[in-house]
């Protein structure tokens, strides 16, 4: 394989990956919207940053933010 | 209305059996008011320690060219001076040693939240100290408490060691900061809302707040430093592209929070202090409650002050400036608010109160040259010479130790059942006092004359101030050593104190002296804040403090499990 | 409130009672470390920040920037561990105690391949620790991270095995609570090592 084959598909495997994950969690922090409690809000907190994070892994990976921008 | 006090506390009911062994009570014991008193012992013993390392420089300094030390060795003592003064003596005394005491007494709890924590971040104390002081076997730190790089990079093995002990003494800080954070958030007796917490507990939450989010900054600081010292890892040396502002952005982060740490538990000390011994409530309640967290929030953006010539990036030091001109707001605010505390007051001049008023008078000093200090200008001239010695000394000293001093007064009697010697006390104070001012005082305007600071020899114009200092400084020592005799001579021979000596409010003296290991008998309920004298008490359901025994012998409570 | 009101009133559940005070408690002390944990890391993040703002070229002559590639996917593995530990505490607190355990060797295992996955990046970056600001920062801070998944992985395993020795039940599982907290923390931490290494 290919650097760039490799590279390639370790790419895909991240933006899935970061899809299913980040919805995951946005999902979990929907449910848990209202519910009280100081570890449910540092739960949503950290979980949504986490999504945040997972956006920054496709946005990453499919070439649009970073310097490392070898195109897709 | 203010956020309410938990009106049930199962927590509060519950009352473990006392241990049993002498181990168990008094060497690793989880009480707090135990380990209080370790912190206060382990503290002074430092002090003492450190304070003789000063003697040592005052000794060099009567003569403008001595040769009582090598500059090596002068360099060593200065730095580990201010270094154990501040991490293994101050901050120590003022949140582990009196904060421990007596701020959950204070606030009806029966402990703190984490007391096997307690006991871990005291246990973490003599160690740090042993490191830091045994460095000298194998050359001390020698470039200041604040070990500057490249000269802290070039330093003997010791400054490794200082990283080594000041970042234990810091994980002791920062754990005692979310221990007691937690305390005073959780914990409080029923009733016991925000604005009915004592004064010295507004303190001590500033405090806590300040020591467990600023105390981490310095341990990256430290990391980084002795990374660089023992692997060569390029943080603060230019030669590899790292930066000494860099470290002094870092450390300053820490170190300037850090005063503040120093100095808020000593105005609490104050603020309780006062009101009890002029009888009158206390001035301005809610301006000096909200000036502690005033001062703890802006105390995190004025660090840059103290590096106004260190060639940082020039537009800075105008932000700086004023967010410091403005954090003495608040301060103001407090020494007003004492003032007429005092205006008309009944006043007993008790030791505790006489140090109080001391305190007013030399912190106020140091003060206003802080704000000398503050103006670039004339920071310019002033940075790096004896000006700046003055002004820490008369703030550190002149503040936090006077504050703490009176506090020892006050609280001696609950912590130990019998009153320090009033006449020796009044020695105590009044030798301390000229001492102090005579010390300290002269060095304010050899600073502006040009002395430089942490100079081993210097030019002769300012021989007579030094002498003047050195001779001032050696009354210090006579002054602490009545003190110290003081201590240890009233623990069998003092007067008997009973639970409240004073006749205050706050809820420490409403239990024996020293108080059950449970602290009280019942949890009671808290209807207003301490400070109208002519009011009864605000509590409710308060078994009567001169049924209630003293320390392990005292029995279960009734109704607990 | 009246004085009347501060009584102490008798409780037939003080055993759950005097756990969720417990509990409130601890879980306060707990976030309030993870806050003093986030300073650490800020603190050496400010130092990359300042420490690239001021050298003259970046990345300093002879450093290899590393390959956003393999640590994305990395980064996912991290994030995935995650969800599954949400998924773990979700069974716990419904009682279903066997899936529990499945999604925490699930988070154990893609906690231990992402410091494999760090193994590799480390002996095949083209920089050293000692040798350039970047390696000082990139080293320490990844490194710390490291530590902190490291402890992350031990405390997993400590509460695996305190649930199978029943140490917690339905009502009262402060450790499960703490370890959910400390191990979305140190996920969040890699987001902004993440951004700050592999994208910035």
């Amino acid at each position: 394989m290919t650097e760039h084959t490799l590279a390639y598909v370790l790419r895909t495997i991240a933006i899935i990956g970061a899809i299913v994950v980040g919805v995951v969690a946005i999902y979990q922090v929907r449910n848990d919207w209202k519910t009280p409690g100081l570890d449910i809000q540092v739960s949503k907190l950290l979980l949504a940053l986490m999504a945040f994070g997972c956006v920054i892994v496709i946005l990453s990976s499919w070439g649009i933010i970073g310097w490392q921008t070898k195109g897709y | 209305m203010a956020v309410a006090a938990p009106q049930h506390s199962a927590l509060a009911e519950h009352v473990h059996h006392a241990p049993k062994s002498f181990i168990n009570r008094y060497i690793f014991t989880l009480d707090h008011k135990i380990i209080g008193l370790q912190y206060m012992i382990t503290g002074s013993l430092f002090f003492i320690i450190s304070g003789l390392l000063a003697e040592l420089i005052r000794v060099q300094l009567m003569n403008s060219d001595g040769r009582f030390l090598s500059p090596e060795h002068f360099n060593e003592l200065y730095s580990v001076h201010g270094s154990s003064m501040v991490w293994l003596v101050i901050i120590p005394l003022a949140t582990g040693g009196f904060g421990n005491f007596v701020m959950p007494l204070m606030i009806g709890a029966r402990d703190v939240a984490f007391p096997w924590l307690n006991a871990l971040s005291f246990w973490m104390f003599p160690p740090a100290g042993l490191i830091l002081f045994s460095s000298f076997l194998v050359g001390a730190p020698d470039a200041g408490w604040t070990e500057y790089p490249p000269v802290s990079l070039q330093g003997p093995p010791g400054t490794s060691m200082w990283c080594v002990a000041i970042f234990l003494i810091g994980i002791s800080s920062t754990l005692t900061g979310i221990n007691f954070l937690v305390t005073m958030l959780k914990m409080r007796a029923p009733g016991m809302t925000f604005t009915r917490m004592p004064l010295f507990v507004w303190a001590q939450l500033a405090t806590a707040v300040l020591n467990m989010v600023a105390t981490t900054a310095l341990a990256a600081a430290l990391l980084a430093l002795f990374l660089e010292r023992t692997f060569g890892i390029p943080f603060y040396d230019p030669s590899h592209g790292g930066s000494p502002v860099m470290w002094q952005h870092m450390f300053w982060f820490y170190s300037h929070p850090a005063v503040y740490i120093m100095i808020l538990p000593a105005f609490g000390v104050i603020s309780e202090v006062l009101p009890t011994f002029a009888r009158k409530p206390i001035f301005g309640y809610k301006m000096i409650a909200f000036s502690s967290i005033a001062i703890a929030l802006l105390g995190f953006m004025v660090w840059a002050h103290h590096m106004f010539t260190s060639g940082m990036t020039p537009w800075l030091v105008l932000p700086f400036m004023i967010l410091t001109f403005i954090i003495a707001i608040p301060t103001g605010i407090k020494i007003f608010s004492w003032v007429a505390t005092l205006w008309g007051g009944n006043i007993r001049y008790s030791s505790a109160m006489l140090f109080a008023m001391g305190f007013i008078a030399t912190f106020t000093f140091g003060g206003v040259t802080g704000i000398f200090l503050a103006a670039v200008p004339a920071d310019f001239q002033e940075h790096g010479t004896y000006f700046v010695v003055a002004h820490i000394h008369y703030v550190l000293f002149g503040g936090s130790v006077l504050g703490l001093l009176s506090g020892a007064y006050y609280w001696y009697p609950k912590m130990t059942g019998r009153l320090l010697n009033e006449f020796w006390g009044h020695v105590h104070f009044w030798v301390t006092f000229v001492a102090f001012n005579v010390t300290f005082l002269p060095m304010h305007w050899i600073g502006l004359l040009g002395m430089p600071r942490r100079v081993p020899v210097y030019d002769p114009q300012f021989t007579d101030w030094n002498r003047v200092a050195s001779i001032g400084s050696f009354f210090l020592v006579l002054g602490m050593a009545i003190f110290f005799i003081n201590v240890i001579w009233s623990i069998k021979h003092g007067k008997k104190a009973g639970p409240n000596p004073w006749n205050a409010r706050t809820l420490e003296w409403m239990t024996s002296s020293p108080p059950p290991y449970y602290n009280f008998v019942k949890v009671p309920g808290v209807l207003h804040a301490p400070y109208e004298f002519d009011q009864p008490l605000p509590y409710v359901g308060l078994e009567p403090a001169e049924n209630v025994v003293s320390g392990y012998k005292a029995p279960m409570p009734a109704g607990s499990h | 409130m009246t004085a009347a009101s501060l009584g102490h009133e008798p409780h037939h559940d003080d055993g759950l009672a005097l756990y969720r005070e417990v509990a409130d408690i601890r879980l306060l002390g707990f976030v309030l470390f993870l806050i003093s944990d986030c300073i650490l890391f800020s603190s050496f993040i400010f130092a990359y920040l300042y420490m690239r703002n001021a050298a003259p070229v970046w990345p300093p002559t002879g450093v290899g920037l590393p390959d956003a590639n393999l640590a994305a996917v990395n980064s996912i593995v991290l994030f995935g561990s995650g969800a599954t530990m949400h998924f773990a505490m979700e069974n716990w607190k419904h009682g279903t105690e066997v899936k529990f355990r499945r999604w925490m060797v699930a988070t154990i295992i893609l906690g231990a391949l992402f410091l494999f996955g760090q193994g590799y990046e480390y002996t095949h970056i083209n920089a050293t620790w000692w040798g350039s600001t970047f390696g000082a920062a990139f080293f320490t801070l990844t490194g710390m991270h490291g530590f902190h998944v490291f402890c992350g992985i031990v405390f997993l395993i400590i509460l695996l095995n305190q649930t199978l020795a029943g140490v917690y039940n339905k009502k009262q599982y402060f450790g499960l609570v703490a370890g959910t907290l400390y191990w979305h923390f140190v996920d969040v931490i890699w987001v902004f090592l993440f951004f700050l290494f592999y994208v910035w």
